[in-house]
């Protein structure tokens, strides 16, 4: 018998090819070796990221779903909660030992309950709502406060490389 | 190709060196001597045996691993890093013997130390393939024994040679080979229990038990170990700043593995004390999937205090993290188990509070809520619809929350409230209030009371949280009672069926996570789905009179969550 991780990585991601949630596509980057995923998370309607997609890989710990994996944009993108490398700072990835930010509350973060399908979902809440109070990338979260149209403009910039369009 | 390139120029460089040699001397001897002479032909030769080195490292590779993962690569980059700056620094300690043959034995160090990194990674990425061949078997295999073979010969190699020749260089790889030889025990006891693992048919839950016992038993071997080298080092040489790094690392391991046997041995004593097993009717009753490893629950599961199950050996694991519901985040340590200490700890308290000043000098706002001068609406509607159901005993100031309590029929937790303990409280007897003057008390009383004020307030909040259940089916019944009227039902239809319906309203209510009594009257269509005809049909035809937008938004956001509730059932 496989590993526990293991059997949960794969039962969650039959689950996600069975009932795809809308905007997001989620797998194991090679079929033998679950521990590394590709997420593809297209920008939420009626935002500055709509019609985007945006890669990702997530990197689980051998322990999930005792421990949350990791998340990392390979994509270029500006956002207040995501890393200037990509790296995705929101709560739910979080243990609730360890708070980088000191503004969480535990009721937010990672446990067994959580899953891939949910932090997707959260990263594209997040990407349509900021939670500029955690400062991952300052420069965005400024701008996102003071100037809403630079930050979109931006972002459409982004929006439109990630189509590999000029 | 770079490195294709580098050998090739090498490779030349050391012919043109060789046969040089040779044209100016014709023969063998006298060619050897005049290359080890000469400084620039050594260094050609050195490199050129550096490379050789290499290709056969890139050539062991190939053999026992195939091609190297991203991480596999990066983790012995980065470890590599790190173990040559630290050759460098033990080469400054013995700078007296700093001789070829030393700087070869550093090297083939390097090498095999490489290998056991490499062995390290490939084991743990066991555990996390779906698909392990027989080739990766035969190569671990091999490699380990390998490895294994080439520690115990440095080994004996460095004794005998300290044992004739005194304290020298080889008392540092002796060392470092009994290091790795650790290694290699390790990586074959962990590959031994992934492998046993892998071919039993059904989970194997005592796994991890067992690596974290060899975890610990290895890191005590290598604390030991670097001890006992520092300590012989300091001794004959110097500190040995190059162990250092190391050393921290190895007992930082060590301290980690201690502390998670004992959480593990403490979350499986807890486990096994406080939790009871769930009974069979209730993993029927929950949907039965254990949320940890999201795999069904037929054999072994826990129950915590607040009515979540999972897998024993989930929950254990959990449990060395942290002490939380992986559900509802009730905090473990914190809340009793279900039925013994909060009966023992409520009379105990009660010869305390007679012990201390007159009884209830200050009014207690916990009963003031239940003495409050206008019966309360749960009664109202009991009395005003002439009809009282049989659970419903009239309250009493003194034992007030408990039959209020108990009057909602086959009650589930409160919802949206996580209780700060478990819900069926025993709560007999009200808690005491404080006395007036705290002066007069001992130190002792006063910690006592101390505890006391804690449970009241516990207390306090149970009773609020029962207060907000009771005044839900209060609302509840009310709505009852205004369908019954406006149907003009008899009485007793109606009573019957607010009985029957009070205890499906709290569970709906608690699995929607979102319930305010405002919002009971568009439950009706939900409970048509699993109830009973008669209300059935008495609420199918209250439904169109009475639809709004707003309802109707409601109506089909609660038919979308059944429909979501019934998808997941059947997995
Ligand atoms: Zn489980
Ligand atoms: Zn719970």
């Amino acid at each position: 018998m496989a590993g526990s991780a293991l059997r949960r990585l794969m039962a969650e991601y039959k689950q996600l090819t069975l009932n795809p949630p809308e905007g997001i596509i989620a797998g194991p980057i090679n079929e033998e070796n679950f521990f590394e995923w590709e997420a593809l998370i297209t920008g939420p309607e009626g935002t500055c990221f709509e019609g985007g997609v945006f890669p990702a890989k997530l990197t689980f710990p051998p322990d999930y779903p005792l421990s949350p994996p990791k998340m990392q944009f390979t994509c270029d993108i500006f956002h207040p909660n995501i890393y200037s490398d990509g790296r995705v700072c929101i709560s739910i990835l979080h243990a609730p030992g360890d708070d980088p930010m000191g503004y969480e509350s535990s009721a937010e973060r990672w446990s067994p309950v959580q899953s891939v399908e949910k932090i997707l979902l959260s990263v594209i809440s997040m990407l349509a709502e900021p939670n500029d109070e955690s400062g991952a990338n300052v420069d965005a979260a400024k701008m996102w406060r003071e100037d809403r149209n630079q930050f979109n403009e931006i972002a459409e910039k982004l929006v439109r490389k990630t189509l590999g369009i000029p | 190709m770079r490195f294709l390139g580098i050998s090739f120029v090498s490779f030349v460089l050391t012919s043109v060196v060789v046969a040089n040699a040779y044209y100016q001397k014709k023969q063998f001897y006298p060619s050897v001597v005049y290359i080890t002479k000469s400084n620039p032909s050594m260094a050609v030769l050195y490199i050129q045996a550096f490379i050789g080195v290499w290709i056969l490292g890139k050539l062991m590779r190939k053999i026992f691993f195939g091609q190297l993962r991203t991480t596999e690569f990066e983790h012995l980059m980065e470890r590599s890093w790190y173990a040559i700056t630290e050759t460098c620094l033990a080469f400054t300690v013995f700078r007296d013997d700093f001789t070829p043959k030393f700087v070869a034995l550093f090297t083939l160090l390097l090498f095999l130390k490489s290998f056991h990194w490499l062995a390290e990674d490939r084991v743990d990425y066991m555990e996390r393939s779906p698909v392990i061949s027989w080739v990766f078997h035969v190569r671990i295999l091999s490699l380990l024994l390998l490895l294994g073979a080439l520690d115990m010969h440095f080994i004996l190699h460095a004794c005998q040679s300290t044992m004739s020749k005194g304290a020298s260089v080889q008392l540092v790889f002796g060392f470092e080979y009994a290091v790795l030889i650790t290694v290699v025990l390790n990586i074959g006891i962990k590959y031994a229990l992934h492998s046993v693992d892998l071919n039993s048919e059904t989970p194997w839950d005592n796994k991890a038990v067992f690596l974290l016992y060899t975890e610990l038993v290895m890191g005590f071997i290598k604390v030991i170990l670097y001890i006992a080298f520092v300590a012989i080092m300091v001794r004959i040489y110097t500190l040995p700043l190059f162990a250092f790094r190391p050393m921290y690392y190895t007992i930082r391991n060590f301290k980690k593995a201690f502390s998670d046997v004992i959480l593990s041995r403490r979350a499986i004593h807890n486990m096994n004390t406080l939790y009871p097993d769930a009974t069979p009717e209730e993993l029927q009753a929950a949907d039965n999937v254990c949320i940890i490893c999201r795999e069904e629950m037929v054999t072994a599961s826990k129950k915590l205090p607040c009515n979540h199950i999972f897998h024993t050996s989930c929950l254990r694991s959990w449990f060395q993290r942290q002490q939380t519901c992986p559900t509802c985040r009730l905090n473990i340590l914190r809340s009793p188990a279900p039925t013994a200490p909060t009966n023992n700890n409520i009379p105990a308290a009660q010869p305390q509070a007679a012990a201390a000043p007159p009884p209830n000098p200050v009014p207690n706002p916990y009963f003031n809520v239940f003495a409050a001068p206008g019966p309360n609406p749960f009664n109202q509607f009991n009395q005003a619809n002439g009809e009282m159901p049989p659970q419903t005993p009239p309250p009493t100031p003194q034992g007030a929350a408990q039959p209020q309590a108990g009057s909602v029929p086959g009650q589930a937790p409160p919802p949206l409230i996580l209780p700060p303990f478990p819900f069926p409280i025993p709560f007999m007897v009200p808690p005491p209030v404080p006395p007036a003057n705290l002066g007069v008390l001992t130190d002792e009383e006063l910690r006592q009371l101390e505890g006391n004020e804690r449970r009241n307030i516990q207390a306090r909040i149970q009773c609020l949280i029962n207060i907000q259940t009771m005044l839900d089916a209060a609302v509840q019944m009310m709505q009852q009672y205004n369908v019954v009227t406006m149907h003009k039902l008899q009485p007793t239809t109606s009573s019957s069926s607010s009985n029957t319906e009070v205890p499906q309203e709290s569970q709906t209510s608690e699995s929607e996570a979102a319930a305010t009594s405002s919002e009971d009257a568009n439950r009706e269509p939900a409970r048509d789905k699993t109830n009973e005809p008669v209300i059935n049909s008495m609420s199918e035809s209250d439904v169109p009179s009475s639809t709004t937008p707003e309802e109707e938004l409601r109506r089909r956001r609660l038919q979308r969550f059944l429909q979501a509730e019934q998808q997941q059932q059947p997995n």
